[in-house]
């Protein structure tokens, strides 16, 4: 049996060297220019929101910016008009070369991009005005879902047909997981926005949080991982440590995960019996995050000096430990235990900002890092204005972090001490909200200076004689 | 009085826990005796590294 | 098995369907079908079985009230749910009596559901009839002139809308109160 790989693959580098399909990359480009401008848009509301804490009178007489109608929107556009645009058109970039393909059709990707900022924008105007679902992270109104489930059906079309054309039988890491996000996210998808129509109360709740978890479990981490699997050999030049670990990771993440959406009703009106199973459950998460930091540290060993100056693979591991961290918590936090004390503190924005920024955006960053330069053929703008984004981003986030644990089991144990009136354990948190605060302003100084130093390379190339002859 | 169902859903965990220790090894015989477990189904990790042209890297 | 998952298009497709509908359908179309409390309007009048009451649905007015706490987006900070913590049936309390636990069964007629996941502000679940509609005036005019230290935004366009406010008052003064555990001494009566 084992011949039969080497007859169907056209094994080694020296088969395939020389035979590159020219790339176009046109709705990679359009995807993380427009996902790039978002990121900063929605860090000016990241920003405005983390100083109401402090003054909460702040714009407080614009019925359109109070705190109740910004939060939706630096959700959704975090998540949609950023990240997922983002991890988007890097999948747009790294799936053609996975598979020694053209992607299938660049037209109907960039008809994607397009409808991915009408969504974007929809979203914008919709949330400030407060038509609003009131479900968490499906705050969009029903037609721009259906615009979203439509805009799914192009990109993973254009996906999919770009891997049944593959050059090569076997299939790296990275497209699995991309594969997985693909399908998992649509079904995810339909359930947190479509059938929690048709339900009330506590059933309601159960599918809202199957989708919550999920938009994180299904959407951002398989996606990505499959930017981490990808980038981390690329930006180190070094092999990946085990493929076939790496199946142990997917294939117990694509079983596990869907189970645990009850954990966030712990102690809440939802079934015991439901509530236990999604504590096991949550606890297994930690068989596939361990396989797959396993592997990555792994990759690293004897190549940890490439940090120092390489700015993609900074971001890379420092995600990947953001992710080893992140994906602790949440299983610990699901313990009734400690559900008990953290539970609906300030300790659930630091775990979700460490997950969504400390860990998927840094991946997402790299990636951008090390494509741009690429696509464009050119160099970056500025080496020493990507280190800066790093520890502006990097300092920002462990300030964030850190106050917002420690905070929320202060405010927990406080909770859980009926003798102390409410409001002074509100008053008790002011301190850990200015930190939070002057961290947010690291964080979106990392903004400006990645997205500056990203549109200034993109436009340097136009510029660059050498470049655009090539 | 509302159901207690606490029991059964411990005893539905052992089953289950049961069930995929069972499966697990069940494909990991399968798969060393196929012959999977070698270093030939390796290849894509040393692929992906040369999938694109040199064109565009610039060091 | 497992090269074809590595090589096989189909396979892996199927093969990822699988996995995660096995637990998908166990955790979300299995639950409700098991346990029916979550579907039964709560009905008890039975002292000895806990607090009696019943759960009526919403009128028109308070379902009105309902969509302006929806806009305002006044569920990001408040949760509506008196867990199973000791600390929160004393918290939902009234004036020294514990409020019993939030059951599946009082939220039959809520959608959106307004569970919540963060505790910015107190929880809500038991906090109709506490206040009258003066002080909800003055407290959404500007919380601080009530509860100093508060940092809950003002909202004095629905103080200056007197339908919308009738409304949303009216909204909050049916949260928690399908089961009758509070002294007797509520405000609005």
């Amino acid at each position: 049996m084992p011949e039969e790989i080497s007859n169907t693959v056209k094994s080694g580098p020296a088969g395939i060297a020389g035979s590159w399909p020219e790339h176009e990359d046109t709705t990679a480009k359009w995807f993380l220019i427009s996902s790039i401008a978002y990121f900063f848009i929605v860090g000016i509301i990241a920003v405005t929101i983390a100083a109401k804490f402090v003054w909460p009178s702040l714009l407080g007489t614009v019925q359109y910016l109070t705190y109740g109608r910004l939060r939706p929107l630096h959700v959704n556009g975090m998540l949609f008009g950023w990240l997922l645009a983002a991890d988007m058109g890097l999948t747009y970039y790294l799936v053609p070369r996975l598979c020694g393909v053209k992607l299938w059709s660049e037209k109907l990707g960039v008809a994607t991009a397009a409808l991915w900022n009408v969504i974007v924008l929809g979203a914008v105007v919709c949330l400030l005005m407060g038509w609003n679902q009131g479900l968490e992270y499906a705050e969009l109104p029903l037609p721009l879902d259906v615009l979203v489930v439509v805009a799914w059906i192009m990109f993973g079309a254009n996906i999919f047909m770009t891997i049944a054309s593959r050059k090569y039988d076997q299939m790296y890491v990275s497209i699995w997981y991309i594969m997985g996000t693909i399908l998992w996210t649509a079904f995810v998808y339909l359930t947190g926005n479509f059938a929690v129509l048709f339900a009330t109360g506590t059933n309601q709740a159960n599918l809202n949080w199957m989708y919550v978890h999920n938009a994180v479990g299904l959407i951002f981490t398989p996606v990505g991982l499959a930017l981490a699997y990808y980038f981390i050999p690329k930006a180190s030049n070094t092999p990946l440590y085990s493929h076939k670990l790496s199946m142990i990771g997917f294939w117990s993440l694509a079983f596990v995960y869907v189970w645990t959406g009850a954990h966030h009703m712990l102690h809440g009106p939802i079934s015991q019996w439901l509530q236990t199973i999604a504590i096991a459950f949550s606890l297994m998460l930690l068989i596939p995050v361990w396989a797959v930091v396993y592997n990555f540290f792994a990759t690293m060993k004897g190549q940890w000096h490439q940090l120092k100056d390489n700015v993609p693979l900074k971001f890379l591991m420092s995600g990947v430990v953001f992710y080893l961290l992140t994906c602790f918590q949440g299983p610990m936090h699901s313990l009734r235990s400690v559900n008990a004390i953290v539970s609906k503190t300030d300790w659930i924005p630091g775990h979700a900002h460490m997950a969504v920024l400390g860990a998927f955006s840094f991946f997402a960053i790299a990636g951008t890092y090390f494509m741009i330069p690429r696509v464009f053929r050119t160099r970056l703008f500025s080496e020493s204005l990507g280190n800066w984004s790093f520890w502006f981003l990097m300092l920002g986030g462990l300030g964030f972090f850190t106050t917002l644990w420690l905070g929320g089991f202060w405010q927990g144990w406080q909770w859980n001490n009926p003798a102390i009136p409410f409001i002074d354990t509100v008053i008790a948190l002011k301190p850990v909200w200015i930190v939070r605060f002057f961290s947010g302003i690291l964080m979106f100084l990392g903004i400006v200076s990645f997205a500056y130093n990203i549109m200034a390379t993109i436009i340097g190339a136009k510029d660059n004689p050498e470049t655009a002859a090539a | 009085m509302q159901q207690d169902y606490v029991y059964p859903s411990i005893y539905f965990s052992y089953f289950f826990f049961a069930l995929m220790a069972a499966g697990a090894l069940y494909f990991f015989l399968k798969t060393w005796r196929s012959g999977y477990l070698g270093e030939n189904s390796e290849e894509p990790k040393y692929r992906m590294l040369e999938d694109d042209a040199p064109g565009g890297q610039q060091k | 098995m497992l090269r074809k998952a590595d090589t096989n298009f189909g396979f892996a497709i199927a093969a990822a369907l699988i996995f995660f509908f096995i637990g998908g359908t166990l955790t979300t179309i299995v639950p409700p079908l098991v346990d029916k409390t979550w579907a039964k309007p709560f009905e008890n009048s039975d002292p000895a079985k806990g607090p009696v009451g019943q759960l009526k649905p919403y009128t028109d007015v308070e379902l009105k009230g309902r969509a302006i706490y929806v806009r305002e987006g006044c569920w990001y900070c408040h949760t509506q749910q008196t867990r199973t913590l000791l600390a929160d049936t004393k918290r939902s309390g009234w004036k020294g009596v514990d409020s019993p636990i939030s059951t599946p069964d009082e939220f039959v007629y809520d959608s959106p559901h307004m569970f919540g996941t963060k505790r910015t502000g107190p929880d809500l679940s038991r906090v109709g009839g506490k206040y009258d509609t003066q002080w909800h005036r003055t407290h959404f005019r500007n919380p601080r002139d009530l509860v100093p230290g508060s940092i809950m935004p003002p909202f004095p366009w629905l103080v200056a809308n007197q339908e919308e406010f009738t409304a949303v008052v009216a909204y909050l003064q049916t949260l928690g109160r399908a089961k009758h555990w509070r002294p007797d001494n509520d405000y609005e009566k």
